[in-house]
């Protein structure tokens, strides 16, 4: 096991590099200069050549990402750009925005998910499992930028229930705070858990055909022990599965969900610091993202071996 | 505040019947505003992130509206008709021969950090401003200047090297703010001005909040307590917020849409006024085909602007043909200089030898939905006198990379909105590529005229001469929209320059 642990902890690393390389050569490849874009588009040629000089943008590409490399590896991400803050001090404070947003909908669609998909399961054959296919079929269908709006116009313009967007941090109202969450949670979530309701049923029907669900019922074992202790334990492999995707796609998801509900998270920042040519801030973002991304998979892996001990890692 | 009537309504009766409505709506509502009331908070929408807060380092126009004289303040400032108004000089004079310019200062002006406006600080601004090393933004306004000097604590004398028309107006943009000389690098993250509000906060993507400064040398004004600016990028969010109550005030890009929609929410209300953009079909002048006068006729007449201002803003707008605004004081309307003709578009294809079609590339700024769709609309018109526009989509860093600097375009659309920025026409780099000396020198004549008179004859020279040359497509002038609450008043009706000046606004019940 520590072998696997640490043969993983190199790869992701590797990956995490990788990731950052990739996205500094797009950066490279697309045109765009960031001093062309702050000082905006009556600029003289002179003004943007000093403005350049003053960000360190007159240093080689190459070299500009080795300093960056070099100050990341100690703990330094550099300052942004576009906003002249320390890209570390900008993260965090825009993960106070999407870790909540991410976390929420996630355990959302699996509260959702689980008991709705082993339940479409058991009820194969009666009326209840083409309903729920079919609603969870609309639900993966519909948009999560879509349902926002929709939320939008009903919740906060027709019945003023909720604030129309913008987050209020904890600390200065956890009322207001979790009011400012409410939508984009269920936005984000409801798609996600239409999804994993499918994954559910598939997963936990699998497991049903199998044989030893088979002997536990003619064993005499009831229904309520085969399902909870055999057939969903063996499902919840697949179902962890999913649920470390689904992780992942809500982290991706909350791009789009953020800049619906005027959210100041990670994905309006990123989309931010695409839009300045704001290097610094983008390649910590990217750091960012794939480490969350990479450690979600870790998870996964590493939960794999507690839920099936047939499990070995090699 | 009379709503405007334009040459231009649309013929569709229900847009038509909805603008009247609002238009009624409005000079009613502005007739009976009610008293001032102190005190309170108005939230506005604002579209995004600015570069940092000085509107020195750079020209994104999200700083001054939010910072344009809400925080900060030059010499001189613009009021809501685009008059030039005293701000930190309380009167001026010029010398005979126009070239020099003495400004006296008003007394007993502070900065929000508590300490006195001094002539050392206007003299190191402007000589900030006219070194070129500064990184400044528009050197250009202050080329005229050859010195800046001080003869005593309340006086700044401008001595310039040739007479400047313009001085006076350049000294009203928001370039042109004055902040604290010792505290000149630290105006990106922590603005210190002399306006009615001062900086408070600035979460990034958040909000900005604005609060009243107590020490305002006009007595009387503010009126609210706070002013927070959200940052919303979403058009429809922005709008739902307002209609949720969230915010108070959309005064930027409000869909021509949305602002239809207000007649029928007792709520809300809006008000349409000038603007200084002109939404600009922009080509390539120095490359085939576009370097054919012919062709970039053939192109102005194959495009009906009627029916793109029907299209894409639903009837509102004023169609123009060179690039001026109404709003500008020197306007005059050359819209019918090639008129709407694709029979006389298709001969003067063929006779430029495009008989049998012509193909180009036509690329749209992605953040920009006016013009998205207006180019749709364009495409398809070019193509019933057979010409191919291939549209495209552009990012935004790409269109300034790439187009407006590096020149690398076939034809692509923008709304210009700076104010009096004809001068561009003068710069054969310019993105247009469009090389015609005599711009400059009338560009000299209207700055040297020796009567306000000529210098509108000069300008008005200029805008004849691109619209024959038909350098490229000028569309509409879209107007002005605000939405607000119903119970906000006192917002600016035009938008002479990009703004959102909070100063006169307040709450009534």
């Amino acid at each position: 096991m520590l072998g696997f642990v640490a043969r993983r902890f190199v790869t992701a690393l590797v990956s995490v590099l990788l990731a950052s390389v990739v996205v500094f050569s797009a950066l490279l490849a697309v045109p765009g200069d960031p001093a062309a874009v702050i000082l905006g588009i009556n600029a003289t040629p002179e003004a943007r050549a000093v403005l350049s000089r003053k960000l360190g943008l007159d240093v080689p590409p190459v070299e500009r990402y080795v300093r960056w490399l070099g100050g990341a590896l100690r703990g330094d991400l550099g300052e942004s750009i576009n906003y002249q803050r320390p890209v570390s001090a900008l993260i965090r404070d825009r993960l106070r925005v999407s870790v909540p947003l991410a976390v929420g909908a996630a355990l959302l669609a699996c509260l959702l998910a689980v008991p709705l998909g082993v339940f479409a399961a058991l009820k194969r054959g009666t009326l209840w499992d083409p309903l729920l296919v079919a609603a969870s079929q609309l639900g993966a269908a519909v948009p999560s930028f879509w349902l926002g709006l929709i939320f939008i116009l009903y919740f906060a313009v027709q019945l003023k229930w909720l604030p129309a967007g913008g987050f209020t941090p904890f600390e200065q109202d956890p009322g207001a705070w979790a009011r400012s969450l409410l939508l984009p949670v269920l936005a984000l979530g409801l798609g996600q858990a239409a999804v994993m309701t499918r994954m559910t049923r598939a997963a936990m029907l699998e497991v049903l055909s199998q044989d030893f669900v088979r002997t536990a019922r003619a064993k005499g074992v009831a229904t309520r022990g085969v399902v909870l202790k055999h057939a969903l334990r063996n499902a919840m492999v697949t179902i962890v599965t999913i649920l470390g995707l689904s992780l992942t796609n809500v982290f991706i998801g909350s791009i789009v969900i953020e800049q619906v509900f005027a959210l100041p998270g990670l994905g309006r920042l990123a989309i931010t610091a695409i839009g300045t040519r704001d290097f610094p801030l983008l390649q910590g973002e990217v750091l960012v993202y794939a480490s969350t991304i990479v450690a979600l998979g870790f998870l996964v892996d590493v939960s794999y071996g507690l839920l099936d001990p047939r499990i070995r890692y090699g | 505040m009379p709503s405007r009537v334009h040459p231009y309504r649309s013929s569709l009766p229900l847009v038509l019947a909805l603008a009247l409505t609002i238009a009624t709506l409005l000079g009613s509502a502005a007739a009976q505003d009610p008293e001032p009331v102190y005190g309170g908070t108005v939230t506005v929408a604002i579209t995004a992130d600015p570069p940092g807060w000085d509107p020195t380092v750079s020209t994104s126009q999200e700083i001054p509206r939010v910072m344009y004289h809400n925080v900060y303040e030059g010499l001189v400032r613009f009021d809501a008709t685009g008059a030039i108004v005293p701000a930190l000089a309380e009167s001026w004079e010029t010398s005979e021969d126009g070239l020099t310019w003495t400004f006296h200062l008003r007394e007993g002006v502070k900065f929000h950090d508590g300490t006195d406006l001094t002539v050392d600080d206007v003299i190191a601004k402007f000589e900030r401003a006219m070194d070129p090393e500064s990184g400044h933004t528009n050197p250009g306004y202050y080329a005229a200047i050859a010195s800046v000097e001080a003869p005593d604590a309340r006086t700044v004398v401008f001595r310039l090297s040739q007479p400047s028309r313009g001085l006076l107006y350049n000294l009203a943009r928001p370039d042109s703010i004055v902040y604290p000389a010792a505290k000149a690098d630290t105006q990106r993250s922590q603005p210190i001005g002399t306006g009615p509000f001062r900086f408070v906060s600035y979460t990034e993507g958040s909000e900005v909040v604005l609060e009243r400064f107590d020490d305002y040398y006009l007595e009387g004004v503010p009126y609210l307590d706070r002013a927070v600016f959200r940052i919303i990028g979403d058009p429809n969010t922005r709008f739902a917020a307002l209609q949720a109550g969230d915010i108070d005030l959309i005064g930027v890009a409000l869909q021509p849409e949305q602002y239809l929609q207000l007649a029928g929410n007792p709520e809300l209300k809006g008000s349409e006024g000038t603007a200084t953009t002109e939404i600009t079909v922009a080509m390539n002048n120095s490359r085939a085909p576009f370097d054919d006068p012919r062709v970039r006729q053939a192109i102005t007449m194959a495009i009906d602007k009627r029916q793109i201002v029907e299209g894409a803003m639903f009837g509102l707008g004023t169609i123009i043909g060179s690039h001026m605004s109404p709003a500008e004081p020197y306007y005059v309307d050359l819209s019918d200089t090639y008129p709407y003709d694709p029979e006389r578009a298709r001969e003067l294809l063929a006779e430029a030898g495009y008989a049998d079609g012509l193909t180009f590339s036509f690329e749209l700024p992605e953040p920009y939905n006016i013009e998205r769709r207006s180019g749709e609309v364009i495409a398809q018109q070019l193509r019933a006198v057979g010409i191919t526009a291939e549209l495209s989509v552009v990012e935004w860093g790409t269109w300034i990379q790439r187009i407006l600097l590096g020149g690398d375009y076939d034809m692509t659309i923008i709304g210009h909105s700076e104010p009096r920025d004809i001068n561009v026409y003068a710069n054969p780099d310019y993105y247009y590529k469009y090389d015609n000396p005599r711009i400059a020198e009338l560009l000299a004549e209207a700055e040297a005229a020796p009567t306000a008179e000529a210098e509108t004859a000069a300008y008005q020279e200029i805008a004849r001469i691109i619209a024959e040359d038909a350098v490229n497509v000028w569309l509409f002038s879209p107007p002005y929209l605000v939405a607000a609450r119903a119970d906000v008043y006192g917002f600016w009706q035009d938008q002479p320059t990009p703004a959102i000046d909070v100063t006169g606004v307040y709450r009534a019940p």
